[in-house]
This record gives structure tokens, sequence and C-alpha cells, in this order.
């Protein structure tokens, strides 16, 4: 036997007590690593894994128009979730259970194409993960009653639009998870959403909830709820007129605003087509776009009631200066022709206006020069957001001085070559109507809390004086004889005396403008001597033969204004003017009552009376008059009728409720 | 009974060392079962009562071989390897099943895992297969030694057991270099090792042992599977902190959370109640044992001893390092127990018997001279 020396045994067994030392130590350094560097991360972890918080989700706010109906609401809905370690808590088959769980919701919840999906969820590493949301009451009861480990029912709020497409575009969506999405929803998002609670109770690694461990119920705190400028019955109003405006004139899409000048309040802004936001993946992007505040479009005639106040405010003309039109306008080597041919002849600055006669705004835009007509036109707003509480808006394109040739600012005289959006124009004939002074838009008047508690009220805002009030005063007086007088005669609501300008403005399209595309518009406010509402109406692209905006946009103008006005309860005046129209025997005649009548029966006891009629909501029954019963009246006055009654199922509208 | 000369002569550290890692464990494990224990048949006590029997056992048969020199064991050498061989093979044979090996024997009301004694039988007959070999300097002498622990290595890779295996080739290691093999063979030999795993990895392992090796690399890559043991311990021992959360006072143990905690993963219940500082307890106790195990290694009055002695060290270290390294995340997961703190009968006995075996040599390290 070859034997080592007593030396090399002792060196060789020191050798092994280092090795051995220094394993230990290398043990002993990731234990302290473990335990006291890195232990803030693994405690909180095991705290986490024994809470399995499931989270409660705060009702969202209601959306309310201005007289308080519901436009948004958010309603109970079961939603089905899943705690992982409670399905793969038996380890060896938690793979098989997985898949069982998986499969067995999939068939439940009529995913079967996501069970893949569901699988992962199943098997992720989290405390909790939704299947589904909006799960309908009897899949719910389905998924209750197969009793599938770790998978769990909870009733989770879920929004809902009580008048579907009414709106749409203003109130926007919602997600399923609580979250705004697009439109007033996303706009006001957080005060709406609320914080969601949780409960938490520790729980074993069987995912038992362990007797005497942590618990902690954490409620949810509501959203709060938004009180519209938005009324529903004129929102409604604004939305049939123009549906029927689209299907009388073929337009491809359209808009009608409703303003109150004095405010900035907008009560009613419609934009069709339209689309149901409690269905909304089901209809195309652009349905959802809201038109009147996000898209551009050059304003044609009607901004040619920007250009008139410019110039009377700057004293470049008076109502009674004389213009000749020849048909043309020369500029240097330019020329611009009027939209008649042969020209208007001579003419007052008024009838100009009436006219809509491009020679005398294309000359008005020369003389109010570059730098004071682009003064202006920002004055009134343009080229900038109107600062509405609404996402995405449009600022429009104003040219700045120098940037173009001088004889832009004569097509721009006549709303060509500078693009805004129809809230934009729509605002500044506000102004017009309100005095001189531009005010904010707004779309919420109010913001509740969730015991009604009120925690913030909208205040009008002016935002600038673009001119005079005396200057507004002979506008409004002008764009009245534009209705009385001239193109804008379909507008006239008789008693409610509106004023306005019509539009009929090419599309601008790659190298010039358009042959056959025009937006046919109208804008306007009444009555003229004190406005109550400014309305907008544009058609965009209409496919009917006859396409100016005073033919075929100013009867909705005036449909919308007649029963908004009557809605309003703003008093019809009788003009002088239109007394005289009449015949000698006008007589005055007692208001009969036409209440809780039938359509038929209505418009019978109405018309023995010697009065007209007009209807406001789709109902069979006739719920309320304007006139009173009672009140005296001229022989003729239009009565106006507000129905309600038996609804279609879905239509969901009913203005009186 | 002992002579009481001899008894003078009994390492009295290594023994309380012992002792205390062996209350340490029943009281860990008495921690990690009580709770489940009462729910499942009412008897909290269950398992502190069979893993007390067994220390008791084991301390008994590790006290017979102090009481007589362990030359005499030469002469037990070769039945013993062969009635292992036996005992392995029979394992394969008719065992039953758990935890997706085959390691188990069972007779009456008991079981017992063969592979934990045979760790012992093959030290003893290695250490004299050793002794009598004239070349371990040469390769002839490390091979005829590879071959002598081969065959028993096989059988429980059959079965199949890594981690035992890895003992295995821990304590060839250990008693090849303390009985005279060159250096530059055994790192030869590692070398070939370390080039085999390639192939032995893609060819050779089973696709649960090869998940738990890239387990290693990123735990999180599977948290709920081959991960879970891993993440599980390192959160229970890291929520330990400095102090730990008291006896009982374990969430993630109480609560289940870790896995084959009484036994493979003993030590992060002790890690999560005591902290670090019950861990750090833990491994200066073993370091204490390795160095005692040492000294008798140096100190043996011959060859024979010497060897026992480092086969012994050597299975314990072999046992701490893959179990601790597993604990806490820088090891595969192979199902190994940490000697004397794990729930196991079997491996108790054979760890306290191979204690009997350290005491014994060093008892007898010197010729007595009165």
């Amino acid at each position: 036997m070859r034997k080592l020396s007593q030396l090399v045994v002792r060196r060789r067994v020191a050798f092994l007590f280092l090795l051995a030392t220094g394993c230990l130590f290398f043990l002993a350094g990731r234990l302290f690593w473990v335990q006291v560097i890195k232990n803030s991360f693994l405690t909180s972890h095991a705290l986490e894994q024994r809470l399995h918080p499931v989270p409660i989700d705060p009702r969202r706010g209601t959306i309310y128009d201005r007289n308080g109906e519901k436009l948004a609401v958010s309603i109970s809905a079961d939603a089905v979730y899943v705690i992982p370690a409670e399905v793969g808590r038996d380890r060896r088959k938690a793979k098989e259970n997985a898949e069982l769980v998986a499969r067995r919701l999939a068939q439940l919840l009529h995913m079967e194409d996501r069970e893949r999906e569901i699988l992962e969820k199943v098997q992720r590493r989290s405390s909790s993960e939704w299947i589904k949301k909006k799960v309908p009451p009897d899949q719910a009861r389905a998924v209750r009653e197969a009793d599938l480990p770790g998978v769990g029912v909870v009733e989770n709020p879920q929004r809902f639009y009580p008048n579907h497409s009414l709106a749409a575009q203003v109130l926007g969506i919602a997600g399923i998870d609580n979250q705004g999405l697009e439109g007033i929803e996303v706009a006001y998002d957080r005060y709406l959403k609320g914080l969601p609670g949780r409960v938490e109770a520790e729980r074993d690694a069987h995912g038992n909830i362990i007797p005497g461990g942590i618990k902690r119920y954490i409620p949810p705190r509501d959203g709060a709820d938004l009180y519209l400028t938005i009324d529903k019955v004129i929102q409604y109003i604004a939305e049939r007129e123009l549906g029927r405006a689209l299907k009388e004139t073929g337009a491809k899409k359209g808009v009608v605003l409703v303003v109150r000048p004095k405010t900035g309040e907008i009560l009613a802004l419609a934009n069709l087509p339209s689309f149901d936001p409690n269905d909304y993946p089901a209809y195309p992007a652009e349905k959802r776009r809201n038109t009147a505040i996000c898209d551009t479009y050059e304003p044609g005639s009607t901004f040619k009631v920007i250009t008139a106040a410019t110039a009377l405010e700057e004293r470049v003309t008076t109502p009674e200066r004389q213009f000749h039109d020849p048909g043309f306008l020369r500029i240097g080597k330019h020329t611009i022709h009027c939209w008649r041919d042969g020209g208007h002849g001579t003419q007052t600055f008024v009838e100009g206006v009436e006219n809509s006669c491009n020679t005398v705004f294309g000359t008005l835009g020369m003389e109010i020069g570059e730098e004071r007509f682009y003064n202006y036109i920002r004055a009134f707003g343009f080229g900038q957001p109107t600062g509405i509480d609404f996402p995405g808006e449009a600022d429009g394109v104003v040219h700045v001085p120098g940037s173009i040739a001088l004889v832009g600012w004569v097509n721009v005289g006549f709303g060509q070559g500078i693009t805004v959006t129809p809230l934009q124009l729509l605002m500044a004939v506000s102004a017009v109507a309100n005095d001189g002074r531009l005010m904010r838009p707004y779309l919420v008047k109010e913001i509740r809390g969730a015991k009604g508690e009120r925690l913030a009220v909208t205040q009008p805002t002016e935002v600038r004086q673009v001119i005079s009030a005396a200057t507004a005063r002979e506008m409004r007086r002008i764009l009245r004889s534009v209705v009385v007088n001239g193109s804008g005669k379909r507008a006239d609501v008789p008693g409610y005396r509106p004023a306005g300008k019509t539009g009929t403005a090419q599309v601008a399209e790659a190298g010039g403008y358009s042959h056959t595309k025009v937006v046919a518009s109208f804008v306007g406010f009444a009555p003229f001597d004190d406005p109550e509402v400014a309305v907008l109406v544009a058609l965009y692209e209409p496919t009917c033969g006859v396409t100016f905006g005073g033919v075929i946009a100013a009867p909705v103008f005036q449909a919308v204004v007649r029963d908004t006005l009557s809605y309003l309860r703003v008093p019809p005046v009788v003009e002088p003017k239109e007394k005289v129209e009449e015949d000698a025997g006008a007589q005055v005649v007692v208001v009969p009552n036409a209440r809780n009548y039938p359509r038929g029966e209505a418009t019978t006891i109405l018309g023995r009376a010697g009065l007209s009629f007009g209807f406001v909501g789709e109902g069979e029954i006739v719920v309320d008059q304007v006139p009173k019963p009672g009140a005296r009246v001229a022989r003729g006055t239009r009565v106006v009728l507000h129905t309600a009654g038996p609804l279609k199922p879905g239509d969901g509208l009913n203005p009186l409720e | 009974m002992l002579d009481r000369r001899l008894a003078k002569n009994l390492d009295h550290g290594l023994l309380l060392s012992v002792m205390g890692l062996l209350l340490l464990g029943l009281v860990a494990v008495f921690s990690a079962t009580h709770a489940k224990q009462a729910e499942v048949n009412g008897n909290p006590y269950t398992f502190l009562l069979r893993q007390s029997l067994a220390a008791g056992l084991g301390l008994f048969a590790g006290f017979l071989m102090l009481n007589f020199d362990y030359r005499y064991l030469e002469k037990l050498a070769r039945p013993l390897y062969f009635a292992n061989l036996g005992l392995l093979g029979l394992v394969l044979a008719v065992g039953h099943t758990a935890g997706g090996a085959q390691s188990w024997i069972r007779f009456g009301g008991f079981s017992f895992e063969p592979a934990e004694l045979s760790k012992v039988a093959i030290i003893l007959s290695l250490a004299k297969h050793l002794e009598k070999r004239e070349d371990i300097h040469r390769w002839s002498g490390v091979g005829s030694a590879f071959l002598h622990v081969g065959l028993p290595i096989a059988l429980i890779l059959k079965q199949p057991d890594l981690g035992t295996a890895l003992v295995f080739v821990g304590i060839l290691f250990a008693m090849l270099y303390v009985g005279g093999a060159q250096p530059r063979h055994l790192l030869t030999i590692l070398l070939i090792g370390a080039v085999l795993t390639v192939p032995v990895y893609f060819w050779v392992l089973e696709p649960y042992q090869k998940a738990r090796i890239m387990m290693l690399v990123n735990p999180y890559a599977d948290p709920t599977g081959n991960g879970y043991n891993v993440i599980q311990s390192m959160i229970a021992v890291g929520s330990g902190r400095l102090f730990g959360k008291g006896l009982f006072g374990g969430t993630q143990t109480q609560l289940n959370f870790v896995p084959e905690h009484h036994t493979d993963f003993i030590f992060s219940v002790i890690g999560e109640e005591f902290g670090f500082l019950g861990g750090a307890l833990v491994l200066f106790l073993y370091y204490y044992v390795f160095r005692r195990g040492l000294v008798a290694v140096a100190e043996a009055k011959d060859r024979f001893g010497s060897l026992l002695a480092a086969g012994v060290v050597a299975m314990l270290f072999s046992h701490v390092l893959i179990n601790v390294g597993m604990n806490l995340g820088v090891m595969p997961v192979t199902g190994i127990p940490l000697p004397f703190l794990s729930y196991g009968g079997s491996a108790l006995i054979a760890n306290l018997m191979g204690i009997g075996l350290l005491a014994n040599v060093y008892m007898r390290r010197q010729k007595i001279l009165f």
C-alpha cells in the first residue's frame, strides 16, 4: 500500500475544509441577499399572494341632459372572473384543471373561438383575471351552477345609453372597464369614473379564506354625475329634422347645432348618420365622429356674416352704400365671378347681403385689407379652438397676412380659402346675436357628486367683445332682411322672426373646387332682436337637383327654430307687417284645449277654431300645447302640440317623460 | 458499554452540534406539519412523533456504531456492498413510487428508502476497496473505484434519483482525494464530466430533470409549474427577513404555499420563521460538523478510518450544499433531504449512523497509551 505522508493528508484535508467553508459562506451570502436585501420584494410578494384582492368597480356617473333626463347610465351586469391560484391549487393536475376550466368557460360563455385566450388567463400568475364582462343573465347563471374551481361571478356596472343613438357623438362611449373612450365620456372621465374598491381576504395556498385572517372591504367611490347643456327635446328635434333633410336631399352627412347665444350653452348638437353607443363596435368609426366640432369645411357664403360685420364695424361700408355688380370682379389679372350670371346690377350693401353677392363681398375683402381682416377673423374665433369641453376639437386654417396673394383675401371675403368648424362659425354668428360678445361654448352645465351635491357649475364665459353692440344690432337687422327679402326666405318662421345667412360652399378638392360636391348650409338666430337660439345647419354633399343652402338647408333651420322656440315657450310676436298681410278681417280667437286628445282629434279641434298647428314628438297623444287653452291669439296662429304616448320599442325617446 | 477511557476522547462539540440540528429539525417539522395534520387526522403531532421515533432509532444506531472499533466493519464491507446492490435492485422491481421516483420499499406499516442507507454502505465498502488498492495514484486505481461506485449509481439513476446519485459522486471524489488519487486525474475526470453534460442533458436526462435545471436560469419562466417550488421557497425565506416571523408565524409555511416544506424545503421554514439569524445558525452548525469531521479525517489512526470519515463528511456536505442551494434558488430541485432537519426516517438514521462512524474514528484516533 502506497501511503500518503501525513503532511499531504493534512494539506488535502485543509483544502477540503476551505472548499466546504467557501461553499457555506456562499450559501450564507445568498441567504443574506434573499432575506435582508431582496426581502421587500419577496415580502410584498408573499402578502399579495395571500390577499387575492377582488376589485369592485365603482358606479360610473350618470350623464343627464339639462333637465335631468338620463342620457348615459350605469346599470349592473354580471362579470365572470377567475382566480388562477385556485384553479391550479392541485399542482399535479394544474394543467389539466386549467384546460378543463378554460374549455367549460368557453362553452358556457359562448366564447369557443377564444378558448386559448381564456386558458392563458386561467394560467396567468396574477391574483384575478376578468374572463368576460357584460355577461347575459342566463350565461351567468350557467357559470354559477357549473361551480368551476376558482371561477366566480360578480355584479359589475355596465354602461347603457337609454336613448340609443340620440346625441351619440356628444356622449361618446365608455369601454367595458369603466374608462371613457370618446366624447364627453372621455373628456370628463376623471369625474365620471370614481374610485374602484376591493375586497381583500387572506387566503391559504388552496384559496380558502383564512378565518381570522386579514379582511378588508374598501368600498368603491362612485363617479360624479354630469348635467349637460344639451336639452333632450331640442336634440331630438334637431336630429329628427336633420334626418328628414338627409333623406330628402341625399346628403352624405349633416350637422345641426343649436346654441344659446347669450351663454354659449349648446342645446343640441346633431351629427348624422349616427350610431348606437350600446353597440358601438358594429359601426364604422366615421359615424362616431363629431363633425360639428372636430371637422372643418370651407364655409362659403355663410362666412359673409363675418365679412359684413367687420366692414360695418370698421366703417368700410354703410348699409346704404351703393355697389355695382356687373357679374364679375376684376382684381389685377384675376377675374372673380359672382354666382349669378350677369350680376346683380346696382344694389345697396343690404341688398348685396340679401343677394349674397360675391362681387360686393370680394370688394369688401379687399377694402378691409388683409391685416385688419385677419385680426377680425381671429377675433371672431377662427383658426383656433373655441375651448369647448370636448376632445379633439379642430382649429381650422386661417391664412396669415402675407402668406397668400392679396386676391386670396377677396375669396376669404365670401368664405373661400378658409376652413372652419361648424361650431366656430355658429359661435361667431352667435357673437353677432349677442351684441358682439363672443362666448365660449360648453356642453357640461354642472357636475354633481353621488349625493347630489354640486361639485362644479360652469359659468358662461365671454371670450371677447368682437364688434360693438350697435354694429351687432345693425347686422341682426340686415340678416333679418336676408330672411324676409333675400336668399333665406325659406328659413322664416311666422312669429319668431329669425335672421340668418345661406351658404352653398363648393367642396375643395385636390387642384380646385368640385363642381358637384357642395356643403349647403344656413346659419342664423331667432328672434332677431333678442335671440334665444342660434342654429347652424350644414348638409354635406347633397345629391338632389337643387343644392342651394337657401333651398335645402333653410327649411331645416326653419323647422328647428319653430319647434325649439315653441318648446322653450318663447312667445311668438305677431309682426305688424304680417298682420297687414292677413285679411282685414283678422280676428282674435280663444285657443281651445287639445290636450289629451289623439293627434287626429286635436287637429280637428284646432282647425275648427281657425288655428294652424304643429307637432313636437312622435307620440300619439297630445300632452301639452303652446299657447295654453284660453289664450287669446290671432286667427291662424300656430299652436304647437307636444305629443307622447305609445312608443316604438327601442326608440327610447319620450320627450316629456 | 463504552470504555471510559474512550469516552473521554469523544468529540463532544460534534455531538452537541448534531443534537442542536436535530432539535431544530423537530421544531421545524412540527411547525410545518401541525396545522395540516390537525386538519387531516386530528393529531397535530403525527409527524413530530414519527420523526422523534426515527431520531431515537438513529441515535441508537449511531451509538451502536461507537461501540466497536470501526476496523471490524471492514469485514462487513463486502456483504454490505452486495446486500445494498440487491436492495437497490429490489426497489426497481417491487418498489413504491412517490413523487415520480420509485425509491421506496414498504414492509409492515413502514416504508424506507434503501438509497439512504446505501450511502453508508458504499462509504464502508469504498473505504475498504481504496485501502486495499495500491494503485490509487494511477488511472487503474481511480478506474476501479469508479466501477465500484458506478454500479449502485446506475441503479439509483434508474429510479430515477438524480440528487442521490450526485451525492455518491461527491463521496467518491472526496474519498479518492483523501485516499491519495492524483489531483490531475480527478480534474481530468471532472473536465470530461463537464464536457459530457451537454450530450447527457440532451440525450439522457428525463424531461422533468431538464426542466428543473432550466428553472435555475429563470424560475419565473414557469412560475406555476417547475419554477413553483423554488419561487415559493424564496418567497418564504425572503419574507423572513433578519429575525423571522417567529415560530408558527411563517405565513407562507403555515398556509402550505411551499410544497414538501417538511422534507426537502425544511430550510425555507427555518428561513421564514427564524429569519436570517436562524438560517445562519443552521449553516454555522453544519460548518462546525464538517470542521470536526475533517479533523477526524486528518487525525484518524489509519487510512481506513481516514477514508470512512472523509466519506461521511462528503455525504453530509453534498446534502447540505444541494439542499440549501435548492432552497435558495441556486441549485436544481433534486429531492434531497437536509441532514438532521428534513422529515424522513431513513435519511435521519443513515446520517446519524454516519455521525456514529465519524465519532468512532475520532475517538480511536491515537493509540491509547495508558
